[in-house]
C-alpha cells in the first residue's frame, strides 16, 4: 500500500497535484455556503432538559437576554446633567432594531409606585420627563431605593452609579447591538464613564472577535512556520510542500464541515489552528528525513523512497493517536465539541495521506539543479547537532537523575492536578484590559449585577403563587440567598406585594409584609393591575395564571463555580425547609446553563481522555509488538499531561471548556516523538545491532527531526500569546508546552530509560544491511 | 336688469365660496362624525347598567376572566361621566369595587376599595393609556377618548368594510400621545358606530385593533354588546360581553360615592 501511494507519487506527481488541487477546489468552493453559529447555549443538544426548561422560562415570564448599559461617575450620577443624558440615550436605545423597546429597564421607562396627592397611590414613569433641578435627581435616586423592585438593579445606593438594562430579540444580535449603543453613548456622554456588559454580548462578541482573531492568527502561524523551515532547509522550493499540505487539510476539512451542513462554532472555528501544525509536523520528518540523506543517495526518487519508507510506520501511528485523541471528543455530550473532534480528525487523516502524496510529488518536480547543494553532510555541525549531541550525552551520564527526577516532576504533578479547579466563565474568555472585562468589573463592583437567573416555583394549580405560605417562603429563601456575596439582589412576586401593600397603607413601613390571607394578595395584585401597573411587568414574575412564580436572582459574578454555590444555597435552603405542597422548584438562566454545560463537560471529557489513553496505549502495544515498548512510549504523553494540568492546578487557572479540549490536543501530539523516537530506534537497532552504536544514531535523524518540529510549532503559535482572547492564548501556551514538554521527555527521559534497561529493551543482534530497508515489505 | 347682470356673478361667487370652503367642510365633517360616533359609543342614554364579562386570551390561547357589574351616568353628553365598577370574578377579588370620575377637562378621578383590608384608596389617573384590569383595553378604550384630542381627517366618504358602508376616518394626536401617533376608524354610516379601529404607533406600524363584533337595539338604542381589542404586538387579546343592558335607570351622583363604594347599591348590583 505505501509503495503503491509513493510509487505513483514518485512517477505522476503532476496528476497527484491535480488531483489534490481539484479536491481542494472542490472544497473551497463549500466556503461561501458557511453557516455561523456563535451561541454557547448551543454548547447544549437542543432538547437538553435545561435548555428547554430556560426556554419556557423565558416564554413563561416574557423574559428575553439583556444587555446592561452602566453610567459610573464617582461624585455622584444622580446630576441632572447626567440624568438627561440618561435620558436621551435611552430614547435612541428604544429606537435600535432588535431591542424589546418595551421592556427596557431605565429611569425613564420603569414604572415606580409612589405615593401621590390627596394620600392616592400613583403608578408612573420614575423619569417622565428631562428634569431640571438637583432636587429632582436626589429625589429619583430615593425613589429607586425605596422600591425593592428597582433598587440596586437601576441605580446603585451610592447614587455613583445608574443601570439600563435593554432586552434584545435573540442573543445573535447582542454584538451589533452593543456597537450601535456605544454610538449613541459617543453622541451624548459628558465626563462620567460609560460601560456595556452582559453574558450575551460578551458571549456574541466573542464569537465576533474570534473570527478576526482566527484570521489573523493562522496565517501569522503559517508565515512564521515558513520562516522557520527555510531557516532549517534554506529551499523555498521544498518548504512549499508542508505549507501546501496544511493549507489543503483545512481547506478540506472545513470545506466538509461546511458541505455536511454543520455550523462553524466556537469550536470549529479553532480547527485551522489545530490542524496546521498536526499537518506540519509530518511534513518536517518526510523534509528533515530528506535532507539528512539526499547528500548520501545523490538520487531524488532513491531518497524519497528510503525517507517514506523510514517514516510511514510512525506516520500513520502518530496520525492515528492524534484521531484517537480527537475522535473521542465526539464521546462528550457537547455537539459543538463532537463536531470539533470529527472534523479535526478527518484532517489529520487527511494530512496524513497528503504528507504521503504531496511530498514526494513536490519533491520530483523539483530540478537537480535545484537541489544541488541541498542535504546535510555527514559532518556537518550545527546547533541543532550540537544540542542534540549535549541532550545525548547528558542523558547517557546522568540517566538516573534524570529517572529520578521525572519520578519527583509526576509526583509534584500529581499535586497540582488535585489543585485544579474547575471554573468557567465567557466574560473571562477576554482579557482583564478588554472593554468587556472593564465594564464587568465596574458594573458588578456598583451594581446589583449583571448575571441574571431564575429560579422559577411552580405550582400544582392556577393561584398557587398567591398562597400566603407560598409567598412567604419564597421570601425567606431570598433572605437567604443575598448572604451569598455575589447575590446583588433577588427580586420577585413577594416584592411586588409588600411594595404594594406598603404604599396602600401610605407608605406605612410596619405594612411592609406578605399578609396570611390569600384573599389580600389577590386584592394586592390586581390593584397594581388596576393603578396603571404594566401587567407585563407583573407577568415576569408570575404568570397570568398565577401558577408559577419566578425570582430573579441577580450575580455580580458569573464564574461558573460562584453561581454553583448560589444553586447549591438554595438547594441546601430547600432541602432544609421542605418547599410548600404541591410546590416545585427549578433554575433558569445563561449563568446556570453554562453550569450545566460545564459540569457535561468536564464529566466528557474525563471519560473520552482516559478511553483515549487506554485506546493509544493498546495502539502502541500492538506497534511495537510489545507491551513494555507500549507503556515507555505513554511516558513522554503521560508526563506532559500531568506536567500541563498540575502546572495549570498550582497557578490556579480554572479548567474551563479550551483548557479541557486541550487535553485531546497533548494526548495526541505529546505521544508523536515518542512514537518516532522509538519506531525509528528501533529500525536503526536492527542495522546497528549494538546498543551503542543505535543509541548515537538516534540523537542524529530522528533527534533533529523531533527537535526541528518542537521549535517550528512552538515558535509557530507565540503571536496567539498576544491575543485579547483567552482561550487563544491558552491554545498558543498549550502548542508551546507540549512541544517543549514532550520534546524534552522523549529526548531526556526516552534515552535514561534505554541507557538503563538496554540489556533487556536493545539486546544486541546481528545489523541488518542498509538497502534491506529500502526495499518494502507489505 | 342688474339681476340679470348679476346672476352669473353670484353663481360664480358661491362656487368660490364652495370651492373655499370644501377642505374646511369637509375636515368639520370628519370632526362631527368622530363626535357623533363617540356619543353613541360612550354616551348611550343618561345612565346605564351592564353585566360584563371580560376573556383576556394570551398569545397561546389560555384564557383569563373578569366579570363585574359597571353603572355609568352621564353628567353631560360628551363632558362628565361617572363609571361604578364593581367586580365579582376571580373570587378572590369579588366585592372590590372601582370608582372613575370622568372629567370634561381631562383631570379624572379614581378610586378603588380593597375589601380584604377595607381601605379605599384613590389612584393615580393621569396614565388613561394604562392598561384595565390587565386587559388589553386600556382606561380611555372603556371611557373613550374625547374627539377634541386628535385631527381628524375624513380618507373615505364612500368606504367598505364587510359589505358595509363607512366612512374611513384618520385621527393623529393634537399632542404627542405614547398611545398611538395615528388611528383609522371604520364609522358604520347607518348606525354611526365605529365597527373597527386601527392603532398605528410612531414605526407606523399596527399595534392595536378595535372591534365592534356585536351590535344590537337594546331599549331602542343601538349598543355593541360584544366588542374586542386585539394586541397585534404582543399577540393577545380581549373580548368583552356585555349582557343585562339597562338604559336610564335614573341613576343618581349619590351613588357614585365613596361610601357606595364600600356598600354597593343592592337594587342595581346582586
Amino acid at each position: 500500500m505505501k509503495k503503491l501511494v509513493t510509487e505513483f507519487s514518485i512517477k505522476h506527481p503532476w496528476v497527484v497535484l491535480g488531483m489534490a488541487t481539484l479536491v481542494t477546489i472542490f472544497f473551497a468552493f463549500q466556503f461561501p455556503n458557511i453557516k455561523i453559529d456563535t451561541d454557547p447555549e448551543n454548547m447544549l443538544p437542543e432538547d437538553e432538559p435545561v435548555r428547554l426548561f430556560h426556554e419556557h422560562t423565558k416564554e413563561n415570564f416574557g423574559l428575553s437576554d439583556f444587555i446592561a448599559v452602566g453610567v459610573v461617575k464617582e461624585s455622584g450620577a444622580f446630576t441632572p446633567e447626567i440624568l438627561n443624558r440618561v435620558y436621551n440615550i435611552t430614547n435612541e436605545i428604544l429606537d435600535i432594531e432588535g431591542v424589546i423597546a418595551d421592556d427596557v429597564m431605565a429611569p425613564s421607562t420603569v414604572d415606580d409606585i409612589k405615593q401621590g396627592p390627596g394620600g392616592s397611590l400613583v403608578i408612573e414613569p420614575l423619569m417622565a420627563e428631562e428634569i431640571t433641578s438637583s432636587e429632582e435627581a436626589t429625589n429619583m435616586l430615593g425613589r429607586i431605593k425605596d422600591n425593592p423592585i428597582l433598587r440596586g438593579k437601576l441605580a446603585s445606593d451610592d447614587g455613583q452609579a445608574v443601570a439600563i438594562f435593554v432586552p434584545i430579540e435573540a442573543k445573535n444580535m447582542a454584538h451589533r447591538i452593543s456597537q450601535e449603543v456605544y454610538k449613541i453613548i459617543d453622541k451624548y456622554k459628558g465626563d462620567e464613564k460609560y460601560y456595556v456588559a452582559g453574558l450575551p454580548m460578551a458571549e456574541d462578541s466573542f464569537g465576533a472577535e474570534m473570527f478576526k482573531q482566527m484570521a489573523f492568527s493562522a496565517p501569522a502561524a503559517m508565515i512564521i512556520i515558513f520562516l522557520l523551515l527555510f531557516a532549517f532547509f534554506r529551499k523555498m522550493k521544498i518548504i512549499i510542500a508542508p505549507m501546501v499540505v496544511a493549507m489543503m487539510s483545512v481547506i478540506w476539512s472545513m470545506g466538509l464541515l461546511i458541505l455536511t451542513g454543520n455550523t462553524v462554532h466556537i469550536m470549529s472555528s479553532m480547527i485551522p489552528i489545530f490542524l496546521i501544525p498536526i499537518a506540519v509536523l509530518n511534513s518536517i520528518h518526510i523534509i528533515s528525513e530528506f535532507h539528512d540523506h539526499y547528500k548520501r543517495y545523490k538520487h531524488k526518487d532513491a531518497t524519497i523512497r528510503h525517507t517514506i519508507n523510514e517514516l510511514f510506520v510512525p506516520m500513520l501511528f502518530t496520525s492515528l493517536t492524534t484521531v484517537v485523541g480527537f475522535v473521542s471528543l465526539a464521546m462528550t455530550p457537547i455537539p459543538p465539541v463532537q463536531v470539533f473532534g470529527i472534523f479535526v480528525a478527518f484532517g489529520v487523516m487527511v494530512a496524513w495521506f497528503l504528507s504521503l502524496t504531496i511530498n514526494p510529488a513536490i519533491g520530483m518536480l523539483i530540478s537537480t539543479q535545484t537541489l544541488k547543494d541541498f542535504g546535510r553532510e555527514d559532518d556537518t555541525r550545527g546547533m541543532l547537532v550540537s544540542l542534540m549531541h549535549a541532550f545525548r550525552d547528558f542523558a547517557h551520564g546522568h540517566y538516573k537523575a534524570i529517572i529520578f527526577g521525572s519520578l519527583i516532576i509526576m509526583a509534584v504533578a500529581g499535586v497540582g492536578l488535585s489543585m485544579i479547579i474547575v471554573n468557567d466563565n465567557p466574560v473571562k474568555w477576554f482579557k482583564t484590559s478588554h472593554p468587556i472585562r472593564q465594564a464587568d468589573l465596574a458594573m458588578n463592583s456598583h451594581l446589583a449585577g449583571t448575571y441574571m437567573n431564575y429560579l422559577v416555583f411552580e405550582g400544582a394549580s392556577a393561584d398557587d403563587m398567591k398562597r400566603p405560605e407560598v409567598a412567604s417562603y419564597i421570601e425567606r429563601l431570598q433572605l437567604d440567598l443575598v448572604k451569598d456575596e455575589i447575590v446583588g439582589a433577588t427580586t420577585g412576586l413577594p416584592d411586588i406585594i409588600k411594595k404594594v401593600r406598603y404604599e396602600l397603607f401610605g407608605a406605612d413601613s410596619s405594612a411592609l409584609f406578605i399578609p396570611e390571607s390569600q384573599d389580600e394578595i389577590a386584592q394586592l395584585l390586581f390593584m397594581f393591575e388596576m393603578s396603571g401597573g404594566d401587567p407585563d411587568d407583573l407577568f415576569k414574575f408570575v404568570t397570568p395564571e398565577y401558577d408559577k412564580a419566578n425570582l430573579w436572582v441577580q450575580m455580580t459574578a458569573g464564574d461558573n463555580k460562584t453561581v454553583s454555590r448560589v444553586v447549591k444555597r438554595a438547594e441546601d435552603y430547600i432541602a432544609r425547609n421542605p418547599l410548600p405542597e404541591g410546590i416545585q422548584a427549578h433554575w433558569a438562566g445563561l449563568p446556570y446553563i453554562n453550569i450545566e454545560w460545564q459540569h457535561q463537560m468536564v464529566s466528557g471529557m474525563r471519560s473520552s481522555l482516559l478511553g483515549s489513553f487506554v485506546m493509544v496505549l493498546i495502539m502502541m502495544i500492538i506497534l511495537f509488538r510489545s507491551f513494555i515498548w507500549g507503556l515507555i512510549s505513554m511516558l513522554p504523553l503521560t508526563i506532559t499531561i500531568m506536567a500541563i494540568y498540575g502546572f495549570i492546578g498550582y497557578i490556579g487557572k480554572p479548567y474551563d471548556m479550551p483548557v479541557a479540549v486541550l487535553s485531546s490536543l497533548t494526548l495526541g501530539l505529546s505521544i508523536d516523538f515518542a512514537i518516532h523516537f522509538i519506531e525509528r530506534l528501533r529500525l536503526t537497532h536492527r542495522r546497528c545491532g549494538n546498543f551503542a552504536d543505535s543509541y548515537k544514531e538516534i540523537f542524529e535523524g530522528a533527534g533533529r527531526a523531533i527537535s526541528r518540529n518542537v521549535l517550528v510549532i512552538a515558535i509557530g503559535f507565540v503571536p496567539m500569546l498576544f491575543s485579547s482572547l483567552v482561550p487563544y492564548i491558552t491554545v498558543g501556551a498549550f502548542f508551546l508546552a507540549i512541544m517543549l514538554v514532550s520534546g524534552l521527555v522523549t529526548m531526556l527521559l526516552l534515552p535514561a530509560i534505554l541507557k538503563m534497561f538496554n540489556r533487556k529493551l536493545l539486546p544486541a543482534c546481528e545489523p541488518e544491511p542498509l538497502h534491506n530497508t529500502i526495499t518494502v515489505t507489505e | 336688469m342688474r339681476n340679470f347682470y348679476l346672476q352669473p356673478l353670484r353663481g360664480l361667487m358661491l362656487l368660490a365660496l364652495a370651492l373655499m370652503l370644501a377642505p374646511a367642510v369637509s375636515a368639520q365633517d370628519a370632526v362631527e362624525l368622530m363626535k357623533q360616533a363617540h356619543l353613541k359609543l360612550y354616551y348611550a342614554g343618561d345612565d346605564g347598567k351592564a353585566e360584563v364579562v371580560m376573556h383576556l386570551i394570551d398569545k397561546g390561547g389560555k384564557e383569563r376572566l373578569r366579570e363585574f357589574t359597571m353603572l355609568r351616568i352621564d353628567n353631560a353628553d360628551g363632558g362628565d361621566q361617572k363609571y361604578y365598577t364593581y367586580f365579582k370574578k376571580p373570587s378572590d377579588v369579588s366585592r372590590l369595587s372601582f370608582m372613575v370620575h370622568k372629567s370634561a377637562d381631562g383631570n379624572d378621578s379614581r378610586w378603588i376599595y380593597v375589601p380584604a383590608v377595607d381601605l379605599v384608596k384613590p389612584i393615580s389617573a393621569d396614565d388613561k393609556n394604562s392598561s384595565f384590569v390587565g386587559s388589553d383595553f386600556t382606561y380611555e378604550d372603556v371611557s373613550g377618548r374625547h374627539w377634541s384630542e386628535d385631527k381628524h381627517t375624513l380618507k373615505d366618504a364612500n368606504g367598505k368594510l364587510d359589505g358595509k358602508d363607512v366612512y374611513v376616518i384618520e385621527s393623529v394626536p393634537v399632542k404627542e400621545y405614547k398611545g398611538f401617533a395615528r388611528k383609522v376608524s371604520y364609522i358604520d354610516k347607518a348606525l354611526m358606530i365605529p365597527l373597527k379601529e386601527e392603532y398605528f404607533d410612531k414605526k407606523g406600524e399596527m399595534v392595536r385593533i378595535f372591534r365592534a363584533d356585536k351590535i344590537q337595539d337594546i331599549e331602542g338604542i343601538t349598543t355593541v354588546t360584544s366588542r374586542s381589542i386585539e394586541n397585534v404586538k404582543k399577540g393577545s387579546r380581549t373580548v368583552v360581553e356585555f349582557t343585562g343592558i339597562d338604559y336610564n335607570l335614573g341613576l343618581t351622583d349619590e351613588l357614585f360615592t365613596e361610601r357606595f363604594l364600600k356598600n354597593p347599591p343592592r337594587e342595581y348590583i346582586q
